[in-house]
């Protein structure tokens, strides 16, 4: 006599760790993401760019200036690599079917790339360029704290005691790793308001992207809702932001040509692969387990972060980082053993 | 043809409020979307499990495949509808092209 609870929750276990795995995959993608998001700053057109810009607005538009034209060249590269992944899984006529279903789908996507890309990574380039990237790291790890209340206020969805401890001992780990930093950064002198409200923007955007994505992948497939969620992006950045800085008197088009280069380019072909497909990891953990787990595990990325810069660029770790990794893995396993049979509905 | 998104033309089927197994709903949706590949069939049993996830579908009955009617030696679940499912899919239908 085959035990069919016993095959039933073998079934229910296999979803969870899917689940937690593309939230994992997620979490290595973006930071190693960070190896071409760090390369391209050095790289021809941008320091040029860079240069041109500071000496006439000062260094902190000029951070801002750049990181909206890479962004917009980066989720080019994106909407790129997910067509390859979505033709692969034959996905073109789904995509169609779900662009026009507006109401009940895309919309979704469409503001999941209003609060993921102008407000969330527009504000963590403000909280960088006026702060510090120590500051602007801490300030994005707070996001699953934000996309954990709004799915649990809005979608009723079940956040346990165990899974909004092993978010709040991830985050820890997180200000751990990054917190002499921030410390170094606000001790270094007067700190602009434009600063505290880019780290404000990185914290509530990524958060509420998650919970607004949430509701359409809810009759959306994920592949296909973050593929329609970037050309969102890509059209916001091309259509909005770079003419209104173009008519502004920044020179963004003319930096934009000068691109053509070799390791300018393969740079951001890497850079488009890694985010991408990070960034379809991150959604199709929502639908198995939860916005707040997933963003939760996803939240691992800081210390994929280190990891990467450790390995690539030869930084030489402190002991903040040990101690704040060993935080983000006990924090990881306080959420991977919660018990599955809790999660077989994601709602109340 | 259909030419809703999957997961809502899978409640779609559903709609009715009565019990169906998940491989009436796939083999059903399969016609609509002309696909005859292993790998759709999987997509949409995995869309099922998404839909039931978020409570939109609810698992009533459960059997072990011995016939091979999806896969021989799976498990196969029979879905009803829930409240919650049928509300998001009357704002879905209304508004679809």
């Amino acid at each position: 006599m085959v035990d069919l609870q016993a095959l039933r929750q073998a079934e229910h276990g296999r979803r969870i760790r899917n689940g937690y795995m593309w939230a994992l995959f997620c979490a290595v993608l973006w930071g190693i993401w960070y190896i071409p998001g760090t390369v391209v700053w050095g790289l021809t057109p941008f320091v040029e760019m860079y240069t041109e810009v500071a000496s006439t607005s000062g260094d902190g538009m000029a951070l801002i200036v750049t990181a909206v034209l890479i962004t917009a060249l980066n989720a080019v590269t994106v909407v790129l690599a997910l067509f390859v992944w979505n033709g692969v899984l034959g996905n073109y006529g789904e995509m169609i079917r779900t662009a026009k279903s507006f109401h009940p789908c895309s919309k979704w996507f469409l503001l999941a790339s209003v609060f993921g890309g102008p407000v969330a990574i527009l504000g963590s380039f403000m909280a960088m360029g006026f702060v510090g990237g120590a500051f602007a790291a801490v300030a994005a790890l707070l996001y699953p704290v934000i996309g954990a209340a709004l799915a649990n206020v809005w979608h009723g969805e079940k956040i346990s005691k165990r899974a909004a401890m092993g978010i709040f001992v991830i985050i820890a780990g997180g200000i751990t790793i990054f917190g002499g930093g921030v410390i170094t950064e606000l001790q270094a002198g007067s700190v602009g308001w434009m600063g505290y409200l880019g780290g404000l923007m990185a914290a509530t955007g990524w958060g509420i992207e998650g919970a607004v994505a949430d509701k359409g992948l809810d009759v959306a497939n994920a592949d296909v809702g973050l593929h329609l969620r970037f050309i969102a992006e890509l059209a916001i950045w091309i259509i909005i932001a770079l003419p209104l800085l173009a008519i502004m008197g920044y020179p963004v088009f003319t930096y934009a040509f000068q691109i053509f280069q070799p390791l300018t380019i393969l740079m951001f072909v890497f850079a488009g692969i890694t985010f991408g497909f990070c960034y379809v990891s991150w959604y199709k953990s929502f639908p198995l387990i939860g916005v707040g787990r997933g963003q939760g595990i996803a939240n691992l990325y800081g210390m994929f972060a280190v990891i990467s810069t450790i390995l690539f660029f030869g930084d030489v770790p402190q002991w903040t980082v040990l101690v704040g990794g060993a935080l983000c893995i006990v924090g990881s396993f306080i959420m991977f053993s919660e018990e599955s049979l809790e999660l077989e509905t994601l709602r109340n | 043809m259909s030419n809703l998104p999957r997961k809502i033309r899978l409640m779609e089927i559903m709609q009715d409020g009565n019990e169906y197994w998940n491989y009436d709903v796939i083999k059903q949706a399969m016609q609509d979307y002309g696909f005859q590949s292993d790998f759709s069939r999987d997509t949409l049993n995995m869309d099922l499990i998404e839909l039931a996830a978020v409570a939109f579908i609810k698992e009533v009955d459960l059997k072990v495949d011995d016939e091979g009617v999806y896969k021989k030696g799976f498990l196969l679940h029979k879905y009803v509808i829930t409240e919650a499912g049928k509300a998001r899919l009357s704002d879905a239908c209304m508004y679809a092209i």
